[in-house]
This record gives structure tokens, C-alpha cells and sequence, in this order.
């Protein structure tokens, strides 16, 4: 029986060959969309999953309470790591910096590489698996270096590498003590290399000094291990209060809290001290697209099928004349349906193994099918299973339904009393892709919205190279160096690339301060070129002079600052930091150098150096060429490191990256769903052309021309797409309203996007549909008249 | 009215040309009421076509109110044809989804009639086939003698010279099928208009003042009343 189902299911297929390819074209797309999504965010769930023991393994963080808002900080200080230690329920502690890069050298090989100094117990808690060295005693020693495998060949080729000297920074000789695996890509950690803290406290003398500290000395990373079968909330009780006892307004107002491993790379944002987004809303945006994307193309097979029927009545009325009772037609019509899902999966494999490269290089992962992994398969299957059922009972029901004898004699109507919810169907298609193609639209306005913002500065043929140890000590005559070389217009060093502000310090005092308030202000250590390289403007006052004793008790503020500290006369006035007066001297007119999405961070610039040297090049001066020479000047000066350099404007185009994904993967999935559901529409349209033949006919003979059959025949689609973007507008605009709320500086969405994603759709659907109507309205009346 | 001189039409079957008209040569004046009679296959619905516009011969002249049709384009023949000519179904062709009054309408639609000038017109023709009581229903709920009655209303509405009716009793009963004939009757003695109709029926051929017979896409004989 089940043989002789599949003969007529494969017959079936092979009779309706244009039927048959839209319906395994449009599902195996939309299979291959679903398929691609799902390895993708199987692949988000993933990440530090791998790690033995993740389950207990945490960072340390704190809420802050900023004056009733609560802030969450990652940055920690060297006490609390300490107290923590004391603390019933915790294993281990680690504390890191976090992560620079530094200067490698073997002989004379010399690179730059990402690394992380952390303590001693940092590969207990996070085991990744070393190839040589133990975890007890590998960052043990203080002048030692556990290095990833590629690392390690690079630097010493296929040598052995444990036990041999590493040169760090120019500085000092380090023993490889270990050979880490290299990090998997889902690892959040992406060190090349971990140096033990304790040489960090050996040669940076503030680190040292940080031990001794107070809480609020913060400016660590912090990971605790909790002992096995420990409540984590246990734990967090205790440690909630451990910074309160201390006097400090700072601690006073810090919540310690713990992020499990597992959550930290999909929750990264914090609302109200709680981490409740992140990376997941973007995972749970793809899965339910990817879901939606399946599901239009299950309702092509729905009303391609039940459109169909017209043509499958009299089969149906032949079966049930001759016995066949109901259920075996709808097991009959089951079994066609899971054959076509089935052929449409294979041909989905085909195209997930073809987009894969591009999606791979598009979203920066290295993702493929696990073809050997038995649970993908059992996964896939069962989805194929569901998807056949599902796609497969409407019509499987409908057609089954039909009275013999009705079906027989042609007194029945078939496929008209389906034709409401074939509609439906098809406004559901429609609603998911306008709502698609409106996202698309919304989210390259706000980005195009925040890139031509006015950033306040100049990012463009600025550069920014990290300082090492022997750049600090030959600072001057770096600096003059290139300032003469004519290729560079102005140097500066600060403790921020110009993209960024990576300290954040709570103002001692200021004129007007409440008592127990607390103002975060973005802290940037530099010098009188900072303005001039960066490109920013004064408002009022005066640069840095340039004479290091009066700098020092000088500050500059911007306006965001100003703004913050409600200070009507700023220039003159003093507040007090780092336990000194400073007095501002200047304010400068606010730049974005943090977020482009948020109000400018409000900075302070005290008089300093820092780790980020930036050099503008001169106007006339060719990128390419001039960063040779410059490379040149600073190997003179920079022995131990190959000399690194990033451009600000690239720096501060990737700040758009996840935005920029965002919407090229809506974009995609856009294009993709109004795909699949033309393809069913043009299935659709050449039904209903069929169908009204006769009428077509009669009206060509009454005198219609052909503009006025492509009218009759296109008029319905044309209202159902208009009611599919009535209902999908104001879905889309409730939707990607949340999401802009994530952004400060956004866009007001206004009708033209609905108008534009309503006229778009349509465009498409009449391009779609048209090839049928035209055909319709050219065909020759005769033919479709002849009275039988 | 018009003149067919000539006229074949033929399918290329291998080497060998399969006629379905031959060297038809026919001449029909305005107010005539022509029958044409055959066995099936002896071209009558083809030739029906041919005047009708809606099929174009292998060769021969087509002149139809004196306009040379065989070198007219499309446009124009579709204006002329819209202008001069009404057709009349065996099968009625009725538009299902579309009531009895919507489908008398529709020719109007096709001729930019405005609203309230159709509405005039159909309210006529359907005081005049007494069917203002049916107005409002579909094909479906009416017997096959009242479709045909549509179809002629349908066929009458934008006041045609020439009605072309291939078979148009059919599909009806004989008693059904006389009234239809006594209608055609009418609108050629009374109206004026012109009358060709295919029939397979002798007596309903009668009524016509001319029967043109037809075999094997020839014109057998053609006799006068």
C-alpha cells in the first residue's frame, strides 16, 4: 500500500513539473534560511559551553548606584579580590588586567599579540586544555608566559617551546611555562597568551599600588570558582555587602554581584542590575525570522496544493467511488507531502552548503553542518517530519473531504470554498515580509542616521598606535621625529584611543555637589596636542599650556561635563580630583567619541600620558606610503615591537558593525521571504488564471482589452498585499520602536517607510503576477469557449 | 454588411494542408437572418469565428461595413467588432461570479459607457426581456433557457448590427429553444439587426430567410426564402 503511495506521490509530482519545482523551490529555501539560522544560533548557545566545569565559573561585577540608577560595572578592585578570597563557598579567585597587546619577541622574530595577565588560579577556573604545563603551576612563577599553540609557532617554529625565553615589551625575559589549545572562536576570552599578574604588579607600579588600595580602586577584571555544589545565591548574599563596611563613597554604593560563564556572552547588557539582553535579543530576533521564513514557505505548499485540487477532485472521486475510505486518502496525500518536504530538504542541504562561505565571512563565524553529529540529524529529521505534517494536513483534509459524487458529476465547486483561507494565508506571507522589509528599511536609517551625525572631531587620516615600554621612555623624540618628518601633523598621547573612553572616575568634589552625590565622568590623561590631533574645538577658555607644572592642577571639561555638574561659569572654577584642586581651564564642544547611538559621554581631560599615541597625517600626505615611513621612525624608537597602527575612522566605522549586520541579515532574510512567497504567488496567479479562463474568454469577446483582463486578474493580489502592509505596519512599528530604544540618538520613524515597504511590495507582487495575467489576457478566446 | 471572398483557413499537417474552410465565398446584406447548417466538422463554428473576428483565415478578403479586415490591426478590428457585433454562446457563457445584471453590463464597461448611461440601458433590456425580478440573481440560479435569455441581453446591450449565434438552442429544451428562435424572429423583422446563426436543427433553421450549407469547409448549396 505505502509503495503503491509513494509510486502515485513521485507520478504526481513528475506530471506537474512547474507546480512541483515552485513548491520544492520555495520550501528548500526556506528550509535552507531556517537551517542556516538554526546552526547560527546553536552556535550563540554555545559559547564557553566547552570549557569543563563553566557551571561554576563567574565574573565578578558591580552595581553601582549613581544616584538612584543602578550601573553595572565590570572593573574591580585588587581589595575586593582579596576579600573575596576570605569568602565560604569560593574556590578560587583570579584577577585580570583587561587584555592589551603586547611585544613578543624570540631572537628576531617580533610580534604584537593580544594577551592577558592573570592570577595564579585563572586556568583552574577557566580549564582550557593545555597541551603542556599543568594548571597548578603555569602562572605560578612571575616572570613566566603560557602562549596558545599558534603563538608558539609563531615565535619558535616547530621547536619546543616550553621552558624557553620569551622577550616581552623590550623589558624582560619570560619562561613559557605552558602551551594552551588554541581558543575555539566561541570562547569569549580571546587572549593569545596569559602573563601571570603577579609580573604586572612587578613592573607597573600602580597595579602594586592597587593591592593596597581601597575599594574603590577599580580598573580589574575579577572570576571566581565557585566549590562544587554551592548555591551561587548563597554565595551572592554573602558577597552582595562585602564593599559597604568601608568608608568610601564609591564602595558605600556597590553591589557585588556575580555573571555565570554560561550567560556571558548572550546577556551582556544590564538594565537596572539585572542582565536581562544582550547578544539573546538578536538570537531570538533570527530564530523567530528563521521560524517565520519556514513557515511562508509551508503556506506556498498549503495553497499550491489546495489550489491544486480542482485538478485532484476527480482522482479523489474515482478512489472514494471505487472504496477508498478517507483515511487513506489522507495518508495518501501525507505521504506526497512528505516526499516533496523530503526532496525539498535535500536540495535545502545543497543550497546551506552553498550560502555557507558567505554567511560564514557576513557574520564572522566559521559555522558548517555537522554532518557526523547523530542529534543534528535526529534535530533536522524531525523538523522535516513536522514540517511535512504540518504543510501537508491542510490539504491532505481538504481534498479528502470531497463528496464522490459530487466531485464526479462536476455540480461541485472545488477549490472555491477554500479560496478565503487561501487568502488569509497568503496576507499572513505578506504581513511577515513587509514587516521584514520595513525592519530592513528602519535600521539603515538609524544607522544612517547616527553616521552622518556630527561627530565633533576628525577621524580621518588620524592614526593610533598602542605605546610600549621603550615608546614612553623615547616619547619626546618619537614625537619630534615625526613631527619633522613632514608626514605628520600632530602627536599626542592619551590614556583613550580618540574612539573611545575606556576610564570612568567619580569627581572628588565640585562647587554645588549634594551631599552623597556621585558623578561618573569619563577620565582622559593628555596633553596639549590632544584638541589639536583630534581635531575638537574650545568653547571657551584655554588649551593645556604646555608647562607641565601649571597643567597639572588644570582640567578641561566638555560640555556634556559642564552640563552634568550644572555649572553656569565654568572657566575659573575649581573641582577636585585625585585628592588635588584642579581648576578648569578650558571647555571643549562635546565629541562622540564613545557610542554614535548615545548623548556624548561626559569627559574630563586632565594634563598626563597615556598608552594610546595619535598622530594626524598632514593633508597631502598619501596613507599608504607615509605609514611605511612612519613605521620606519617608529622601529628606531620601538625595538622590542613591530610597529601596529589603526585608523580612527575604521575604529569608528566598527562601532556600526552590529548594526550593519543587523540589518544586512534582515535585509537578506527580507529579500529571502518575499522570495518564497512570490514564488507562491506566481504558482497562485496562474492558478486563478486557469481558473477563470472561461471568464477571461467571455470578457475578450465582450470587448476587454488587455490592460482591463490584467486589472481583473491582478486587483485581488493588489488588495491583499495593501491589507498585508495594514497589518503588518503597525506590528513592525511597535517592534523596531523597542529596538530604537536601545539608542538614544534615533530616528523618529515617520508613514513614508510603511508607503515605501507597501509600494515596494507591490512592485514585486505585480512583477510576479503580471507574467500570468498578460498571458491570460493575451490568450485566444476561441480556445477557452469551445463548447464541448 | 460583409463579404467573405476567397476565405480558407487550413492547418499544415505534415505536407499535406487540412482545410477546415475552403474558397468560401459569401455576401450578406444588412436585415438578412442566415442560418448555416452541417455535420460536425464541416467548419460552420470556424466560419461563424471568421466573421466574428475572433479567428483570422490562412487567406483570403475579409470586408465587413466596407472596412478591409484582413488588413486591419488588431485595434481596429477589436474598435469595429466591439462598434458592430454581439455573440451568443451554446454554452451561454455567462460570467459565473457576476449577477444578471452585472453581466449585461459588462459589454458597456468594455465600450467607456458611463455609469448612469449603462444603467439606463440595462434597466431597458431588462424591462424588455422581462427579467427586472431576476436582476439581482446569479447564472447558477437560473434554468438554461433564462441564460441563454442573458446572453442575448448581453449580446444586444451595446446595440449591435450583427448578432453571431453558434448554436444557441443547444443546450435548451425545444420549448425553450422556440422562444429563443421567436425572439431572434423578432429583433430581425423589428430591429433590423442582422442575424447569423449556426444550428444543427432544420426547423430552427427555418426561421432564418437564408440556409447556407456547409460540408467539409465548402459551401454546398445556400438557398433563399
Amino acid at each position: 500500500m505505502f509503495k503503491n503511495y509513494l509510486k502515485i506521490a513521485w507520478r504526481s509530482l513528475l506530471t506537474n513539473k512547474v507546480y512541483s519545482l515552485l513548491n520544492i523551490l520555495g520550501l528548500a529555501v526556506g528550509m535552507a534560511t531556517a537551517l542556516l539560522i538554526g546552526v547560527w544560533v546553536v552556535n550563540e548557545y554555545s559559547y564557553d559551553r566547552f570549557l569543563p566545569g563553566y557551571e561554576t565559573a563567574y565574573q565578578v561585577k558591580r552595581n553601582f548606584n549613581s544616584n538612584g540608577d543602578t550601573l553595572t560595572f565590570a572593573s574591580t578592585s585588587l581589595k575586593l579580590a582579596d576579600a573575596l578570597r576570605q569568602v565560604p563557598g569560593i574556590e578560587y579567585v583570579a584577577e585580570t588586567d583587561n587584555g592589551k597587546a603586547h611585544g613578543l619577541a624570540v631572537a628576531n622574530t617580533k610580534l604584537s599579540a593580544e594577551g592577558f595577565q592573570a592570577g595564579s588560579d585563572f586556568l583552574k577556573i577557566f580549564q582550557f586544555p593545555l597541551l603542556q604545563g599543568n594548571k597548578d603551576a603555569a602562572l605560578t612563577e612571575t616572570y613566566s608566559i603560557v602562549l596558545t599553540e599558534s603563538i608558539a609557532k609563531a615565535l619558535f617554529g616547530n621547536k619546543n617551546a616550553v621552558g624557553q625565553m620569551v622577550r616581552i615589551d623590550n623589558l624582560n625575559n619570560l619562561k613559557v611555562t605552558g602551551i594552551l589549545k588554541d581558543l575555539p572562536l566561541n570562547s569569549s576570552f580571546k587572549f593569545k597568551y596569559i602573563i601571570p599578574f603577579s609580573y604586572f604588579e612587578t613592573v607597573d607600579g600602580g597595579v602594586k599600588a592597587a593591592r593596597t588600595q581601597s575599594f574603590g580602586a577599580n580598573g580589574f577584571a575579577e572570576f571566581v570558582k565557585l566549590k562544587d555544589g554551592v548555591e551561587a545565591a548563597k554565595v551572592s548574599t554573602r558577597i552582595k555587602d562585602i564593599e559597604k563596611a568601608e568608608d568610601n563613597l564609591n564602595a558605600k554604593n556597590s553591589d557585588v554581584i556575580l555573571q555565570p560563564l554560561a550567560d556571558w556572552h548572550l546577556y551582556g547588557t544590564y538594565t537596572n542590575g539585572k542582565a536581562l539582553g544582550g547578544f539573546i535579543d538578536y538570537v531570538r530576533m533570527f530564530s523567530v525570522i528563521g521560524i517565520l521564513v519556514l513557515v511562508i514557505a509551508c503556506i506556498n505548499f498549503v495553497n499550491l496544493t489546495t489550489a491544486r485540487s480542482e485538478k485532484r477532485a476527480r482522482e479523489v472521486g474515482i478512489r472514494k467511488a471505487i472504496g477508498s475510505v478517507r483515511k487513506q486518502l489522507i495518508f495518501q496525500f501525507l505521504t506526497e507531502s512528505a516526499l516533496l518536504t523530503f526532496l525539498s530538504f535535500m536540495v535545502s542541504l545543497a543550497l546551506v552548503q552553498l550560502a555557507m562561505p558567505y554567511f560564514n565571512s557576513l557574520t564572522g563565524t566559521t559555522l558548517t553542518l555537522p554532518y557526523g553529529n547523530p542529534l543534528f540529524w535526529l534535530v533536522t529529521l524531525s523538523c522535516v517530519a513536522i514540517t511535512g505534517i504540518l504543510a501537508g494536513s491542510r490539504p491532505a483534509f481538504y481534498l479528502s473531504s470531497f463528496n464522490p459524487v459530487k466531485v464526479l458529476k462536476g455540480t461541485m465547486q472545488v477549490g472555491k470554498s477554500a479560496s478565503f483561507s487561501r487568502k488569509s494565508l497568503v496576507v499572513i506571507q505578506f504581513s511577515c515580509s513587509i514587516a521584514l522589509i520595513i525592519s530592513t528599511i528602519i535600521i539603515y536609517q538609524q544607522i544612517q542616521h547616527a553616521r552622518n551625525r556630527p561627530t565633533g572631531y576628525s577621524v580621518n587620516m588620524l592614526l593610533s598606535t598602542v605605546v610600549s615600554n621603550d615608546m614612553a621612555q623615547h616619547y619626546e623624540a618619537l614625537k619630534n621625529d615625526l613631527l619633522q618628518s613632514g608626514l605628520v601633523n600632530s602627536v599626542t598621547s592619551a590614556t583613550s584611543p580618540a574612539t573611545g573612553v575606556y576610564w570612568h572616575s567619580d569627581l572628588d568634589n565640585f562647587p554645588g555637589k549634594q551631599p552623597g552625590e556621585t558623578v561618573e565622568m569619563g577620565t582622559i590623561l593628555t596633553d596639549a596636542g590632544y584638541f589639536k590631533t583630534l581635531g575638537m574645538q574650545f568653547k571657551e577658555g584655554s588649551n593645556f599650556t604646555g608647562n607641565i607644572a601649571a597643567d597639572t592642577n588644570s582640567v578641561i571639561l566638555n560640555e556634556a561635563a559642564v552640563k552634568r555638574l550644572r555649572l553656569k561659569q565654568p572657566v575659573g572654577q575649581s573641582v577636585k580630583q585625585f585628592g588635588r584642586n584642579m581648576q578648569i581651564v578650558g571647555v571643549v564642544k562635546d565629541a562622540l567619541m564613545d557610542s554614535p547611538f548615545a548623548a556624548a559621554d561626559p569627559t574630563t581631560f586632565y594634563y598626563g600620558s597615556g598608552s594610546f599615541l595619535m598622530y594626524r597625517l598632514s593633508p597631502n600626505a598619501n596613507p599608504h606610503t607615509a605609514v611605511e615611513k612612519i613605521g620606519a621612525i617608529f622601529n628606531k624608537y620601538n625595538p622590542g615591537n613591530p610597529y601596529t597602527y589603526t585608523f580612527a575612522d575604521a575604529d569608528y566605522a566598527s562601532k556600526f558593525n552590529l548594526e550593519v549586520l543587523v540589518g544586512k541579515l534582515s535585509g537578506i532574510f527580507a529579500a529571502l521571504a518575499i522570495f518564497i512567497s512570490c514564488l507562491g504567488l506566481f504558482g497562485l496567479a496562474a492558478y486563478i488564471a486557469e481558473q477563470r479562463t472561461k471568464e477571461v474568454g467571455v470578457r475578450k469577446v465582450l470587448g476587454a482589452t488587455v490592460a482591463q483582463i490584467w486589472l481583473l486578474l491582478s486587483k485581488e493580489f493588489i488588495l491583499l498585499v495593501l491589507i498585508s502592509s495594514v497589518i503588518a505596519s503597525p506590528i513592525a512599528l511597535y517592534l523596531l520602536n523597542n529596538w530604537l530604544q536601545k539608542y538614544s540618538y534615533r530616528i523618529s520613524v515617520g508613514p513614508g517607510v510603511f508607503m515605501l515597504a507597501a509600494i515596494a511590495a507591490l512592485a514585486i507582487t505585480l512583477v510576479t503576477i503580471s507574467f500570468q495575467s498578460i498571458k491570460a489576457a493575451l490568450s485566444n478566446p476561441i480556445k477557452s469557449l469551445r463548447s464541448e | 454588411m460583409l463579404s467573405l471572398q476567397h476565405i480558407s483557413k487550413y492547418y499544415q499537417a505534415g505536407g499535406n494542408k487540412t482545410f477546415v474552410l475552403n474558397d468560401i465565398n459569401l455576401e450578406v446584406d444588412e436585415g438578412e437572418f442566415v442560418s448555416i447548417m452541417g455535420p460536425s466538422g464541416s467548419g460552420k463554428s470556424t466560419l461563424l469565428n471568421v466573421i466574428g473576428m475572433l479567428d483570422e483565415p490562412s487567406e483570403g478578403y475579409h470586408y465587413f461595413v466596407n472596412q478591409p479586415v484582413h488588413q486591419l490591426k488588431e485595434k481596429q478590428r477589436s474598435a469595429l467588432y466591439k462598434q458592430y457585433i454581439g455573440f451568443v454562446f451554446q454554452a451561454y457563457h455567462l460570467i459565473d461570479e457576476l449577477t444578471v445584471y452585472e453581466n449585461i453590463e459588462t459589454p458597456l464597461i468594455y465600450q467607456d459607457v458611463k455609469g448612469s448611461e449603462r444603467k439606463a440601458m440595462v434597466a431597458d433590456m431588462l424591462d424588455r426581456f422581462q427579467m427586472v425580478g431576476k436582476k439581482d440573481l446569479f447564472p447558477a440560479q437560473l434554468s438554461g433557457g433564462q441564460q441563454q435569455l442573458v446572453g442575448i441581453a448581453r449580446a444586444l446591450i451595446a446595440k449591435p448590427k450583427l448578432i453571431l449565434a453558434d448554436e444557441p438552442t443547444g443546450n435548451l429544451n425545444s420549448k425553450q429553444g422556440e422562444e429563443i428562435m421567436e425572439l431572434f424572429r423578432k429583433l430581425n423583422k423589428e430591429d433590423g439587426v442582422t442575424i447569423i446563426q449556426v444550428t444543427h436543427s432544420e426547423k430552427n433553421a427555418e426561421y432564418g430567410s437564408r440556409i447556407i450549407n456547409l460540408l467539409d469547409g465548402r459551401i454546398e448549396s445556400s438557398k433563399k426564402f
